[in-house]
C-alpha cells in the first residue's frame, strides 16, 4: 500500500517517487497546493476504490496521515 | 486503454510530453465559469497518445468574456460554461425567479455570449459545451426554470455559432457516465469543482473525433469481412439460402442493422469495401441476388475477394483508391484474422465482431466518431462515384505500355479559380484533410481561409481537375503571400488532393502560376517544404522546378526561385484554363 500510495503522489505532485518519504507535506513539497491536493484526493480515490469525507480530505496533509486514513477504509 | 487511471494518466502524459517533439504544439484554452483542472492532463493525453501534441491552459475562473480575447489565437478554445453557475447559485435559485428575473439573467448570458462568439470567430476551432439543466432538473417532472433557460440559451447559440464553431451536446457524455457519477459536489462546495474524473475521461472520448479530424487524421475507409461480418453464415458452405441478413431471423437482425450502418457511412461518402477470403462468384451472387442485402454492388467500391492474405489484399485496396493505410478501418470475425491485420498493419483499426453477437451494431456505431467530418461538402457527396472513376482508370493503365502515353490518353483538363467564396469550405477541407502532396501542411478553418480572401496582398488559387473518364471535383489550392515592395511571391501553402497525383498536374499547373506572377512583375518566388510524417513524396518538388535551397532548418527547407531560372517540365497533355 506505501508504494502505491508514493506512487501516485509521485504523479501528480510530478515528482520521482524517491522524493516521497514519510514527512512528505504541502511545507516539504513545493508542488503540493490546494488544486494538487484535489487531483491528490481523486487519484487516490481512484486508485484505492474509495471515498474520502471532507474531514479526511482536510486532514491528508502529509504522507503518514494518508496512508493512516486509507487504512482506515481498506 | 480507457481503463487508465487518473494516476496513470498523468505519469504517461507526463512522459508521452517529454518524448515529443516540441515545434508542433497543439495548444488549447479551455475557458469556463467553473474549475475544470482536471480536464488539462486528461484532455493533453487523449490527444498525445494519437500523435497531437496538445498543451492546455486555463483562462481565470469565470472570465470566459475576458478570456475570449486574450486566447483567440489558440489552436483551439474550448468553452465550458455552467448553466448552474451564469450568475452565483443560480442553479438552487433559478427556480425561485419570478419570470422577468429569469429573462434578465439569460439577456445577461446572450450579450456574454454575442461578445465571446465575436472574439472568436477566427480562431481556428471552437468548442462550446451546449448549456445543460440535466444534472440540476433530472428529478423534476415539469420543466422548470433551469430547463427553460438552458433551452433558450441553447436555441442562441445554435443561431449564433460560425462555421469554426462546433457545439458539444454533454448531456450525452452525461448519459453515458450518468449523472451520479459525474458530479463531485465535495469539490464543488469547496473549490467550484463540478465534474468526475469518469465524466472528463469520457467527454475526452466523445470530442477526440473533432481533434483528429483538426490535424488531419481521419478515417476514409470501412472494409468488412464476408461471412458472420456483414451476414450469418458461410456462403461458400451454406449456399445463398443458408446466410441470413434480414429481421426474420434472430441473428440475421443483427446483420441487417450493420449493413444499414454501412449504408449510412457510404451516403456520406466513406468508402464501404470487402475484404474476404471466399470465391469471388459466390459473394457476387449474394450481393446481386440476395434479396435481404441492404448493401449493393454501387455502395461497395472495392472488394478484395480471394484467396490470398488480408494485408496483401488490404495493402493493393489502399494503393487502388490511392489513400493511406492509416485511415482504414477493417471489421473481421475472426480473431485470427483481426490479430493478423492488427500486427502487420498496426495503422488500421481493427474491430472484431463481438461474441456477444448482439453488442456488434453498438461496436460499430461507437466507432462511427471515427468519420467525423466537421463541414458536409458537395464532395463528399460525390467522392463514391470519384473514387469508382479512379478504380477504373487504375485498370485502363494497365493497358498502356508507358505513363505517359497513358497520361495523354486521359485528356486532362484543369480549371483554374482565383479568390472563389463559394469555394471557401472546400479550400478549408482541402487544407485539414490533404497530406501526401503538401508541401506546408498547413490547417486553416473556413475561417482562417476567408481572411486570406479578405485581404489584398493573398492570392487564392484552387484548381478542378476531370478527364474523360469523369470529373475529380476541387482538388488543388495554392495561398501566395505577394510582397509588391520586392516583387516577391511566398508560397503559404501549395497543396493537392491525393485522387490527382501521378498526373504532374503540379508542374502543368505550375507553368500556370509562374506566367500569371511574370505578368504581375513578380521576379522571384519563396516557398518552404515542412516536412511531416506523410509527405515525403513532394520532398523534391521544388528542387525539380529549379527552386534554390537557401537554408535547412530542423525539418523545413527553405527555398528561392528567380523566375529566370524556373525549369518546366514541359507537360503537353494537360489543359490548363481560367476557371468560371
Amino acid at each position: 500500500m506505501e508504494s502505491r500510495i508514493k506512487n501516485v503522489m509521485a504523479s501528480v505532485f510530478e515528482v520521482d517517487s524517491s522524493q516521497i518519504n514519510n514527512d512528505t507535506s504541502p511545507d516539504t513539497l513545493e508542488s503540493w497546493d490546494s488544486l494538487k491536493h484535489m487531483n491528490l484526493i481523486l487519484a487516490l480515490e481512484e486508485e484505492f476504490g474509495v471515498e474520502f469525507d471532507n474531514d479526511d480530505i482536510t486532514n491528508m496533509i502529509n504522507f503518514n496521515l494518508i496512508l493512516l486514513i486509507l487504512k482506515e477504509k481498506a | 486503454m480507457s481503463t487508465d487511471t487518473y494516476s496513470d494518466i498523468l505519469k504517461l502524459n507526463k512522459e508521452l510530453g517529454q518524448s515529443m517533439s516540441t515545434n508542433n504544439r497543439y495548444e488549447v484554452a479551455v475557458l469556463s465559469n467553473i474549475m475544470t483542472t482536471q480536464l488539462k492532463e486528461i484532455l493533453e493525453y487523449y490527444l498525445r497518445r494519437e500523435g497531437i501534441y496538445a498543451d492546455v491552459v486555463f483562462g481565470d475562473y469565470d472570465n470566459i468574456v475576458q478570456d475570449s480575447c486574450k486566447f483567440k489565437d489558440r489552436n483551439c478554445i474550448i468553452i465550458v460554461w455552467e448553466l448552474g453557475n451564469i450568475i452565483d447559485g443560480f442553479y438552487y435559485k433559478a427556480n425561485t425567479m419570478e419570470k422577468d428575473e429569469l429573462e434578465d439573467v439569460i439577456l445577461k448570458t446572450k450579450n456574454e455570449i454575442d461578445f465571446v462568439l465575436a472574439n472568436l470567430k477566427s480562431t481556428s476551432l471552437v468548442l462550446i459545451n451546449k448549456f445543460s439543466s440535466l444534472i440540476y432538473s433530472y428529478p423534476y417532472i415539469r420543466q422548470n426554470n433551469l430547463d427553460e433557460a438552458a433551452r433558450a440559451l441553447n436555441s442562441y447559440l445554435e443561431m449564433r455559432i460560425s462555421a469554426n464553431m462546433i457545439l458539444i451536446d454533454v448531456d450525452k457524455v452525461l448519459a453515458k457516465v450518468s449523472i451520479d457519477k459525474s458530479i463531485d459536489l465535495r469539490f464543488y462546495y469547496s473549490s467550484k469543482s463540478l465534474y468526475s474524473i469518469d465524466y472528463y475521461k469520457e467527454y475526452m472520448k466523445f470530442v477526440k473525433p473533432i481533434f483528429m479530424f483538426a490535424s488531419g487524421k481521419v478515417k476514409k475507409a470501412m472494409i468488412f469481412d464476408c461471412d458472420n461480418t456483414l451476414w450469418k453464415g458461410i456462403v461458400g458452405e451454406e449456399g445463398l439460402q443458408g446466410i441470413s441478413m434480414s429481421a426474420r431471423n434472430t441473428e440475421g437482425i443483427v446483420y441487417e442493422e450493420v449493413q444499414y450502418l454501412a449504408l449510412e457511412l457510404a451516403q456520406k461518402g466513406i468508402i464501404i469495401g470487402l475484404c474476404s477470403k471466399n470465391n469471388p462468384e459466390d459473394v457476387d451472387d449474394v450481393i446481386k441476388n440476395h434479396s435481404d442485402m441492404t448493401l449493393k454492388d454501387q455502395h461497395i467500391l472495392i472488394k478484395k475477394v480471394n484467396w490470398d492474405d488480408k494485408i496483401t489484399n488490404l495493402k493493393s485496396t489502399a494503393r487502388e483508391l490511392n489513400i493511406r493505410l492509416d485511415s482504414f478501418v477493417f471489421v473481421d470475425d475472426s480473431e485470427f484474422e483481426a490479430n493478423l491485420v492488427k500486427e502487420g498493419l498496426p495503422d488500421i483499426t481493427v474491430l472484431q465482431v463481438p461474441k456477444k453477437l448482439f453488442e456488434y451494431p453498438k461496436l460499430i456505431r461507437e466507432n462511427i466518431g471515427l468519420f467525423f467530418n466537421i463541414s458536409n461538402t458537395v464532395e463528399d457527396k460525390r467522392k463514391i462515384q470519384m473514387y469508382k472513376e479512379q478504380s477504373q482508370r487504375e485498370q485502363s493503365k494497365e493497358s498502356f505500355n508507358s505513363i505517359e502515353g497513358y497520361l495523354k490518353s486521359l485528356e486532362l483538363k484543369v480549371s483554374v479559380y482565383e479568390d472563389k467564396v463559394e469555394l471557401i469550405p472546400r479550400m478549408s477541407q482541402m487544407t485539414q484533410k490533404t497530406n501526401q502532396f503538401n508541401l506546408t501542411s498547413r490547417r486553416y478553418t473556413e475561417g482562417d481561409i476567408a481572411r486570406f480572401l479578405e485581404e489584398s496582398k493573398y492570392r487564392n488559387f484552387t484548381f478542378s481537375v476531370n478527364d474523360k473518364f469523369g470529373d475529380y471535383g476541387v482538388a488543388g489550392l495554392v495561398i501566395l503571400e505577394l510582397n509588391e515592395l520586392n516583387n516577391t511571391a511566398i508560397i503559404d501553402s501549395f497543396l493537392m488532393s491525393c485522387r490527382i497525383i501521378g498526373r504532374n498536374i503540379e508542374y502543368a499547373f505550375f507553368d500556370f502560376l509562374v506566367e500569371k506572377l511574370r505578368f504581375q512583375n513578380i521576379n522571384s518566388i519563396e516557398a518552404v517544404y515542412i516536412k511531416s510524417p506523410k509527405n515525403e513524396m513532394a520532398a523534391n518538388f521544388y528542387e525539380n522546378i529549379g527552386f534554390g535551397i537557401i537554408k535547412t532548418v530542423d525539418n523545413t527547407k527553405y527555398y528561392n526561385l528567380k523566375m529566370e531560372n524556373y525549369k518546366s517540365k514541359l507537360i503537353d497533355y494537360v489543359e490548363i484554363t481560367d476557371g468560371k
